[in-house]
C-alpha cells in the first residue's frame, strides 16, 4: 500500500523536485493575476483618473495667490484610490466567486501559501499601478505650475516623502481590498465593506464631528482652536484604514486633522498596515479551519 | 489508491456522508454511483481535501490529501466544470496550475493537444461550451501525470465523440496501472468502462463489487436495473431507520 506500488511511472522521482514550493505558488498567482483582464482595466482607469483629477485640481488651485503645485499632487488619489481597492477585492473574492478555488486548493492543499502569494502578487501589480499613477499625477500638476512659472521640485521639502507615501497608500489599499475579498469571499459584499470603510465612514464621521451637527456653539467656529483636543469621533476616523492610509499622502509638517491625534504619515501607514495584517490573518484562519465549498 | 474509511460528513443536522468505506485500487476504473444528493461529490471533495471529514478518514496512497508532497503528481482532480475563472484562457489556467509544481509549458501544450483543446487554448474559459469545459477539467487532471485520477461526472455535456474518448482514456489510464475513480449518472456508460462500482444512497454504501457481480447478485439484467433496485432498497431502509427512531 505504498505510494510506489500505485505509481506507474517515475512520478516519485519527479515529485522530489516538483513540489509546490512557495516561489512556484507565487509564480502561479502572478500568472493568474495578469491573465485576467480586470486587473489591467482597473490599473488603466486608476492611472488616468489619478492624472486627470490631479490636473483639474491643480488648474483650479493655480489661481490662488499662495499656489504651491506640489500641494495638489495627491488630489487625484481621492478618486483614484478606488482602483487598487477594487483590484484587490476582485482578485481576493474572484477565486471563490468563480469556483476557481477548487483548482487552486486541490493543487496547493495547504492553502495558506496561496493566500500569501496572492497578496504579494497583488502588491506587485499594485506597485506598478501606483508608480504610474504617481507619475501621471506629477504630469498633472505641470501645466498649472507652468502657467504660474512655478518650479516643480520633487527632491525638496516634503515632496519625496509625499511621492513615496502616495505609492505606499495605493499599494496598501490594494492589499486591504485583497484581504477583505479573501475574507468575505464574495465580490459585492467585499466591495461594499471596502467602500464603507474607506469612503463612507470617514465622511460620516467627519460630518458627525462637525460642531454644528454636534450641537456646538456656532460662535466658537469663528475662532477655531488650532490645538483642539482629539475627540472620540475624530480618533475613530483616523483609525479607519482609508483615513489612516490617507495620512501617507500628507506631509509630516501639516499637523493632525481636526479632532484627531497626530499620527503623522508613518503612524497612518502603520494603522493601515495593521488593518491589512489583521484582515489577512482572519482570511487565513477561515481558509485553514473551514471547508472551501 | 484511494481509501475511504468510515467516512462521515455532516453539515449541521444534515448527514451527507454516513460511515462510508470503500477502496479504489490501482489498475482499476472504479465507478461511483448514486442518486442526486447521495454524497458522491461530497465524498470526492473530502478525498481531495476541500472539505474536512466529520469523522473517519480518506487517504490517497496512504496519506491525507493535504499531506501529499506533490499533489498534482499524485492525484489528478476534475470536480466541477466551474473550477476555472471564466476570464482566464484555457492555456493560462493550465499554466497557472503547472507553475505551482514547476511543470513546463511543453506539458501544458501536451495536455491541451491530448484533450483536443489546442485550437481553443487562447480562448477564455467563460466562452466554452459545457463539453469544452469538461475537456479543460480533464486536461487539468492529466497535467501532473498522476497515479490517481478523480473525475466527477466527466462525460456530462460531452458529445458522442467525447464520451467515446473519455471511455478510452480512462481504460488506458487504468491499463497503465493508475487508479481511476469516476462518478457518473450514466449507467450504461459505467457498465462499459468501469471494472468495479461503488453504489451509495443517502451517504451510505449500498454495494461495492465488480459490475457483473452486482448485476448477477441482484438478479437484474443490467447495471441500470441493479442500481434502481439497490437505491430503492436504500430509500425503504432509510424510512425504517427514521421511523425506528434511529435519529
Amino acid at each position: 500500500m505504498t505510494a510506489t506500488t500505485a505509481t506507474p511511472r517515475a512520478v516519485e522521482g519527479l515529485s522530489a523536485t516538483r513540489r509546490p514550493a512557495f516561489a512556484r505558488v507565487l509564480a502561479s498567482e502572478w500568472t493568474k493575476l495578469v491573465s485576467l483582464r480586470s486587473p489591467w482595466w482597473t490599473a488603466a482607469v486608476t492611472v488616468v483618473v489619478g492624472g486627470v483629477i490631479t490636473f483639474l485640481s491643480a488648474q483650479a488651485s493655480s489661481g490662488d495667490p499662495g499656489f504651491e503645485p506640489v500641494d495638489s499632487l495627491s488630489s487625484g488619489l481621492m478618486l483614484a484610490q478606488l482602483g487598487p481597492l477594487v483590484l484587490g477585492v476582485l482578485v481576493g473574492a474572484g477565486e471563490f466567486r468563480t469556483g476557481a478555488f477548487r483548482s487552486t486548493y486541490t493543487t496547493v492543499p495547504r492553502r495558506w501559501p496561496v493566500l500569501v502569494a496572492q497578496s504579494l502578487a497583488v502588491a506587485g501589480f499594485a506597485l506598478g499601478t501606483a508608480v504610474l499613477t504617481t507619475v501621471a499625477s506629477v504630469v498633472g500638476i505641470l501645466p498649472a505650475a507652468a502657467s504660474r512659472d512655478l518650479p516643480v521640485d520633487l527632491t525638496a521639502g516634503d515632496a519625496p516623502a509625499l511621492v513615496l507615501g502616495m505609492v505606499l497608500f495605493l499599494v496598501g489599499l490594494a492589499l486591504l481590498g485583497h484581504a477583505l475579498g479573501a475574507l468575505l469571499r464574495r465580490t459585492v459584499p467585499a466591495l461594499v465593506t471596502a467602500l464603507i470603510l474607506v469612503m463612507i465612514l470617514p465622511i460620516a464621521l467627519l460630518m458627525a464631528s462637525d460642531p454644528l451637527v454636534a450641537g456646538g456653539d456656532p460662535a466658537s467656529l469663528a475662532a477655531p482652536d488650532p490645538a483642539a483636543a482629539p475627540t472620540v469621533v475624530g480618533t475613530l476616523n483616523v483609525l479607519l484604514p482609508g483615513t489612516a492610509g490617507g495620512l501617507l499622502t500628507t506631509s509630516a509638517s501639516s499637523g493632525p486633522m481636526d479632532g484627531s491625534p497626530d499620527l503623522g504619515p508613518v503612524g497612518g501607514g502603520l494603522v493601515l498596515a495593521a488593518w491589512i495584517v489583521v484582515l489577512l490573518a482572519a482570511a487565513a484562519v477561515r481558509l485553514r479551519t473551514r471547508d472551501v465549498r | 489508491m484511494i481509501e475511504v474509511e468510515a467516512l462521515s460528513k455532516r453539515y449541521g443536522s444534515t448527514t451527507a456522508v454516513d460511515g462510508l468505506t470503500f477502496t479504489a485500487r490501482p489498475g482499476t476504473v472504479t465507478g461511483f454511483l448514486g442518486p442526486n444528493g447521495a454524497g458522491k461529490s461530497t465524498t470526492m471533495r473530502v478525498v481531495v481535501g476541500l472539505e474536512r471529514a466529520t469523522s473517519g478518514r480518506a487517504t490517497v496512497d496512504g496519506r491525507r490529501f493535504a499531506d501529499l508532497p506533490a499533489p498534482l503528481h499524485a492525484v489528478g482532480v476534475m470536480l466541477d466544470a466551474r473550477s476555472v475563472h471564466p476570464g482566464r484562457t484555457a492555456y493560462a489556467h493550465l499554466l497557472a496550475m503547472a507553475r505551482t509544481h514547476g511543470i513546463g509549458k511543453a506539458r501544458v501544450r501536451e495536455v491541451l493537444a491530448q484533450t483536443g483543446l489546442e485550437s481553443a487554448a487562447r480562448r477564455r474559459a467563460g466562452t466554452f461550451s459545457l463539453g469544452m469545459g469538461q475537456r479543460l477539467g480533464i486536461a487539468g487532471a492529466l497535467l501532473g501525470d498522476p497515479a490517481t485520477l478523480i473525475l466527477d461526472e466527466p462525460v456530462n455535456g460531452l458529445d458522442p465523440d467525447g464520451v467515446l474518448w473519455v471511455r478510452r482514456l480512462v481504460r488506458e489510464l487504468a491499463a497503465e496501472g493508475r487508479t481511476v475513480l469516476l462518478s457518473s449518472h450514466l449507467m450504461h456508460e459505467l457498465a462499459l468502462c468501469a471494472d468495479r462500482v461503488v453504489i451509495i444512497g443517502r451517504g451510505r454504501l449500498l454495494a461495492d463489487a465488480p459490475v457483473q457481480e452486482i448485476v448477477d447478485r441482484t438478479g437484474s439484467g443490467s447495471l441500470e436495473e441493479a442500481y434502481l433496485q439497490l437505491t430503492t432498497d436504500a430509500v425503504e431502509y432509510r424510512t425504517d431507520a427514521a421511523s425506528g427512531g434511529a435519529r
